[in-house]
């Protein structure tokens, strides 16, 4: 079933188009992310959708609430990780927590400290609780930022950009959480990010827009498979030699072999990964050929999302 | 409306405020001037000026303007007691309703445009709080501290001004008076809820606070004009034309609150993010 569902989503600012008839549905405890480059229109569909600015035409619903025509019940059930941390400096990190738990209608208070302190022990911040926020690091910010996001436990996350300032220990923090909380406790996580990897890791599906339209909506596998038309292997080998590599050529489903001396390493381009490599790998070893070790190469999806950009230029 | 979530936008607010020296120092310095520093020059001043020779002179305009039984209570003084009482108790009034607007201007312009400037605007307005409770909550943290001053500084006025007319008005206590409670119970508060309300739908529509404070400035001229056309002598701040002013501004402050809330768009606030 779907938790957001988004029909035509049309923004303008003037005459400039910020969103484009963006259409996707996202399933309960899905992640599903949302790419493309700076001014792609991810942030301004992420707006609409947590009721902050309205669509100039289609329509979404969040949890079977129309966004136009309920935006506080939309409001109360999703979390939000802005652009910008959005922290009051002047504040302590306890009392920002404090209040956005009190804005999201946290206000029992034995609940509401419990979780304060669960989620400022969880991003190492509880030490600092007392401190005015305008003496934390970028990505102390950033944590107590995400952890914002997630006092009111909501059932829906728009997190924008959530390892942007993160050292790699935080940011594998941040994607273990976001794992966690889609996977065991079912949060529907809408992901907008530069980061392909976080994307990759995290997203069952993702969307890539560009100039506010939709370029390519699918798994990550999905996007992979069309960029490339055949798949391909790698296997390294003690010695080449001409014998193995005619062994190889003369199997009809292989469409390209690649040597590469040294290393050792043929790189094969075939029908299909699973029905032809266990025939490669035979006839390599009937002719002699000593195999080391054997991968599917797969491009990535940071490979996939360049080239799938380009093409729309 | 919830009141609980205008208040915990207020208590926020308030924990900003009281840890912003640039916020406070207005709020407290411009009180000091009128409650100390000017009783202090006016029952001083005019005893000199008239002890030296110096007349009543424009006052007597003044004068003949007043209410027949203040007329009257008049006659009975001398000259400097005259002049004392018609500058501390009538100059003074219309000048002193200029504290809550000072004070509130400074929050007011800071309310929105603070919050824009200070890129925190955004998480605020994904909170479930809504528009009526987010614009009465900025409302009230500029009123509440703004009434705090101007009520101490009528208590500090009142006790200068009472100390230092006591042996000149031989032990006589002049105020507070029925028209100094009217003003700053009644007025002060209607007018600075008027003034609050226009100057936080300024900061919705700018993009700093200094953008806001200059063009809330403007909002001075009426009170300059009180100033002027009491000390002109075109009326007078009696009871019954406060008890007027008093109504006209809780209509207006009605007005301004529901255009304010009406006019309140998340979306202009986000498009003027610096």
């Amino acid at each position: 079933m779907s938790i957001i569902e988004v029909d035509g989503l049309t923004k303008f600012y003037n005459s400039l188009v910020a969103v484009d008839h963006i259409s996707f549905k996202i399933k309960e405890g899905e992640v599903f992310g949302l790419l493309g480059p700076n001014g792609a229109g991810k942030t301004t569909t992420i707006r609409m959708l947590a009721c902050l600015i309205s669509p100039s035409a289609g329509s979404a619903r969040v949890s079977g609430y129309k966004i136009n025509e309920n935006p506080l019940a939309v409001r109360e059930i999703v979390g939000i990780l802005t652009e910008n941390p959005s922290l009051y400096e002047r504040l302590s990190a306890h009392e920002n927590m404090e209040f956005f738990a009190e804005a999201y209608n946290l206000s029992d208070l034995d609940k509401k400290s419990r979780r304060i302190r669960e989620l400022l022990e969880y991003f190492d911040l509880w030490e600092r609780k007392n401190d005015k926020v305008a003496t934390f690091s970028k990505g102390m910010k950033q944590k107590l930022a995400l952890a914002r996001a997630l006092v009111h436990n909501p059932p829906i996350l728009f997190l924008d950009e959530p390892t942007a300032g993160l050292d790699p220990e935080s940011a594998k923090e941040v994607r273990d959480l976001m794992y966690l909380l889609s996977r065991r406790e079912k949060h529907t996580i809408l992901l907008c990010t530069h980061h392909l990897e976080d994307a990759e890791r995290l997203c069952s599906r993702v969307m890539i827009i560009n100039k506010g339209k939709s370029v390519v909506c699918g798994t990550p596998d999905e996007l992979r498979n069309k960029i490339t038309n055949n798949p391909s292997i790698q296997i390294n080998l003690k010695k080449i030699d001409t014998k193995i590599i005619e062994a190889v050529k003369k199997i009809d489903h292989v469409f390209q072999v690649d040597v590469n001396e040294s290393p050792c390493s043929l790189k094969i381009v075939l029908s299909d990964l699973n029905e032809d490599t266990p025939a490669v790998i035979k006839n390599i070893v009937e002719a002699g050929g000593l195999v080391l070790s054997v991968k599917a190469l797969q491009p990535s999806l940071e490979e996939a999302y360049l080239k799938l950009i380009k093409e729309v230029h | 409306m919830r009141f609980n979530k205008a208040m915990l936008v207020f208590r926020k607010d308030w924990i900003e405020i009281c840890r912003n020296w640039q916020v406070l120092m207005p709020i407290i310095v411009v009180p000091l001037i009128f409650s100390v520093v000017l009783p202090l020059v006016l029952t001083l001043i005019p005893s000199v000026t008239i002890s030296q020779g110096g007349s009543l002179g424009e006052l007597e305009v003044f004068i003949e303007n007043l209410p027949i039984h203040i007329e009257e209570q008049l006659r009975n003084f001398s000259e400097p007691q005259i002049m004392v009482y018609i500058m501390a108790v009538y100059f003074l009034a219309p000048l002193f309703l200029i504290i809550p607007l000072m004070a509130s201007s400074v929050i007011a312009s800071d309310s929105f445009a603070g919050e824009k400037e200070r890129k925190t605007i955004e998480a605020l307005l994904a909170t479930p709080i809504s528009d009526e409770e987010l614009f009465f909550g900025k409302m009230l943290v500029s009123f509440i501290p703004s009434m705090i001053v101007t009520i101490i500084s009528f208590i500090v006025y009142s006790i200068i001004f009472d100390i230092m007319t006591f042996n000149l008005f031989n032990g006589m206590i002049l105020l507070p008076n029925i028209d100094w409670i009217l003003l700053i119970f009644g007025l002060a508060p209607t007018l600075a809820l008027a003034s609050i309300g226009l100057t936080v739908m300024i900061s919705v529509r700018v993009k700093g606070f200094r953008e806001a404070q200059q063009i809330s400035v403007l909002l001075l001229i009426p009170i300059l004009a009180l100033v002027f056309g009491q000390i002109s002598g075109a009326f007078i701040l009696g009871p019954y034309v406060i008890l007027a002013l008093v109504i006209l501004f809780s209509i207006i402050d009605f007005v301004v609150f529901r255009v304010g809330v009406k006019l309140f768009n998340r979306e202009e606030v986000l498009s003027k993010l610096t």
